[in-house]
């Protein structure tokens, strides 16, 4: 049961850093950022090229690998998303499609479709932990949990006590009377990207050192779309019950069901809470019916 | 002065009359490759189509097949049964006398029906042989890749009960989400409790699992000693990998696709084996030399990757010698049916096909494991042979 609820924790870490990165694109531009699985697998590859790049440095390739991530959140928004202002929002939300689509292609071409193991290069290991109760994780599994939390509190502290986080919720919360008090908003959209793409690649920073590094990991993106529609596309703080509750059905539906149901788990999840509360569960609805 | 530009070029008509006519190129043997060069799954089924087009490259550097040039059209069905279909249409309507398969199994049935349908040869090159190669075969039907269902759990079970001594071993099984590789381990899972062994029931993966650790998870409480996995590798390691975090110190034995070598050198643990139907390149063979050389700059893929393709492409050479000229598709497939092919040491022994059997005669293994005293990659007990019947 120990091992269920550590197992649980990994996988809900996981799913929370993703799920995080739509909340904020979201939050900030009511945009649905359909490349954020992608986001995921581009940080696990600049891991992987600055632990070749500098070998046996794990102090130098983690923070660039993370730092070229956000970056990447903000090229994106300056060439993607800014010429987009003014359209409809689902044309934005199909430039995203289209962006995971190339940044697949463009890994597959630059990184070849092989799976990788940044670890090697990083001259780190990954040894098992035994915790009480008679359970065991990965020496990253702990990491995943301990990154996924960081990154929650310092995002609630950012929003609620900053001034730039302040402007963020403003803008995504109240635009026009935000835009009346001088907020800039390609800055605000901007750092909502960053953070998103942030988020993304820590995921794949510490997923690929945990498990594997591959083209297709993309495919986790869509579970944690799940997770961020369960628990309510604007709230940030939905995210973290939403993730628990769609891990813990996966891992229970594993141990104590039917394995295959995990692959379909969180979009029952999301079927259900569709039904029965479409905003989902921290989610406004006053959103819901504007969108 | 019109008379002599008159005699100029009936002169100059007479002579080009004259002069041999300019030499034309002799014409090709058409050969049509449906494979998943891109694609989630190509990291599997790329090196093949790489290996085919460096090894027949220098085929036709050097002057063809009795005096033909080899022509490959390559399509990439991406691994879609979809894409599979339309290309082996675009084959079989043409003048194609051979297509080659380098994909994953869900595209087998529809390029397998085209072929059917025309009558067209259809060899495997690149993923896991389909029954209809094994004896007896159908007619149209070839097989050279290294692993074959039913074949591979009887190899891998009795290396699992030579292991263990008489003692009655606890053997688990990992499937992928795929009918074949859930098959291939139903199939594993009943063989073991005839060879006395205890089976726990095959836990199935899916492909795209965020975490494996449950399933390893399922797999350790039921108290496997071995656990067999026979799936993509992604799932194979996977769930090794899971086993290994959570404590587990039981035996792991998996098919070693091309990726095996990198993962047993990157794992460093004596307990992950690997069975597989290719010599590790780490062996230095002669052969892994030459292919390794031919390679180079060819390819996005380490060399060892192209072990399966280039058995594949020697089958096909040898298949388009015995064929002569002008080849048929009828004529290539009867020629392909008595092929004995040397693999050079890529293999433990010859691809010898008959009318009956399209897959070989004899096929061999090797299990490989991490020798940490050797701090190498070492084969436990050398090539083992199966007969086909």
């Amino acid at each position: 049961m120990v091992q269920t609820l550590a197992t649980t924790l990994v996988v809900a870490s996981l799913y929370a850093l993703l799920g995080a990165g739509y909340v904020l694109v979201y939050r900030a531009s009511r945009v649905l950022n359909l490349a954020q699985g992608d986001l995921l697998t581009l940080g696990g590859y600049f891991l992987f090229a600055a632990a070749a790049a500098f070998p046996g440095a794990p102090a130098v390739s983690l923070p660039l690998a993370a730092a070229l991530s956000a970056l990447t959140g903000v090229l994106v928004y300056l060439v993607l998303m800014r010429p987009m202002a003014g359209h409809p929002v689902f044309a934005a939300v199909l430039v995203t499609v289209t962006l995971g689509i190339l940044l697949r292609a463009a890994i597959v071409f630059v990184f070849t479709d092989r799976t990788r193991h940044p670890l090697q290069n990083l001259a780190l290991t990954n040894p098992p932990r035994p915790l009480p109760g008679g359970a065991v994780v990965s020496t990253f599994d702990l990491v995943m949990i301990a990154t996924a939390t960081l990154l929650f509190v310092a995002l609630f502290l950012f929003l609620r006590l900053s001034p730039l986080g302040i402007q963020m919720r403003a803008a995504g919360e109240r635009s026009l009377l935000a835009s009346q008090r001088g907020i800039n908003f390609h800055g605000v959209f901007a750092l909502a990207w960053a953070l998103a793409a942030f988020a993304g690649g820590l995921a794949g920073i510490v997923y690929s050192s945990n498990v594997r590094l591959e083209p297709s990991l993309d495919v986790l993106g869509l579970r944690a779309f799940a997770v961020a529609l369960v628990g309510g596309l604007d709230s940030l703080a939905g995210v973290i019950p939403a993730a628990i509750l769609v891990a813990a059905i996966e891992v229970l539906s594993i141990r104590y069901g039917n394995p295959l149901l995990s692959d379909v788990s969180p979009f029952l999840c999301l079927l259900v809470m569709l039904l029965i509360r479409p905003w989902g569960l921290f989610g406004t609805k006053e959103e819901l019916e504007r969108v | 002065m019109r008379r002599p530009v008159l005699i100029a070029a009936l002169g100059v008509l007479t002579l080009a009359g004259a002069l041999p006519a300019p030499a034309q190129a002799p014409e090709p043997y058409r050969i049509g490759m449906t494979a998943a060069i891109t694609g989630r799954f190509s990291a599997g089924y790329a090196p093949t189509y790489e290996a085919y087009r460096a090894y027949f490259k220098r085929v036709n550097d050097a002057g063809g097949i009795n005096g033909h040039p080899i022509e490959i059209t390559y399509e990439d069905d991406r691994g879609e049964p979809q894409r599979a279909a339309a290309a082996a249409k675009k084959f079989t309507e043409g003048p194609f006398i051979l297509m080659i398969n380098a994909s994953i199994s869900p595209t087998y049935k529809p390029v397998m029906t085209e072929a059917e349908t025309v009558k067209v040869p259809l060899l495997f090159g690149g993923g896991v042989c389909p029954r209809e190669a094994f004896p007896p075969a159908h007619p149209l039907i070839f097989c050279s890749t290294s692993y074959g269902s039913k074949w591979d759990s009887r190899m891998a079970l009795n290396f699992i009960k030579s292991q263990s001594a008489g003692r009655k071993v606890k053997v688990g099984f990992a499937a992928q989400d795929i009918p074949l590789s859930r098959i291939e381990l139903e199939f594993a899972e009943q063989l073991a409790k005839e060879l006395g062994m205890d089976a726990i029931p095959v836990v199935v993966v899916p492909g795209a699992a965020s975490d494996f650790t449950p399933f390893a998870q399922n797999l350790k409480d039921a108290g496997a000693d071995w656990v067999f996995s026979w799936a993509p590798w992604g799932v194979e390691i996977g769930v090794f990998e899971a086993l290994h975090r959570i404590g587990w110190k039981g035996n792991y034995i998996l098919y070693g696709h091309q990726q095996a070598q990198d993962e047993l050198t990157r794992l460093k643990t004596p307990n992950l084996h690997a069975l597989t139907g290719n010599a590790m390149f780490t062996e230095n063979l002669p052969i892994h030399a030459e292919i390794t050389s031919l390679v180079k700059g060819q390819t996005n893929h380490p060399p060892h990757y192209m072990a399966e393709g280039w058995t594949s492409a020697m089958v096909l050479d040898a298949g388009l010698r015995k064929c002569g000229w002008p080849c048929s598709r009828e004529k290539l497939a009867q020629a392909l049916a008595a092929v004995n092919v040397d693999t050079k040491g890529l293999r433990g022994g010859p691809i010898e096909m008959t009318a009956e059997n399209h897959y070989r005669r004899e096929t061999y293994y090797k299990i490989y494991r991490w020798d940490t005293d050797k701090s190498a990659i070492v084969s436990v007990g050398g090539w083992q042979k199966l007969d086909i019947k």
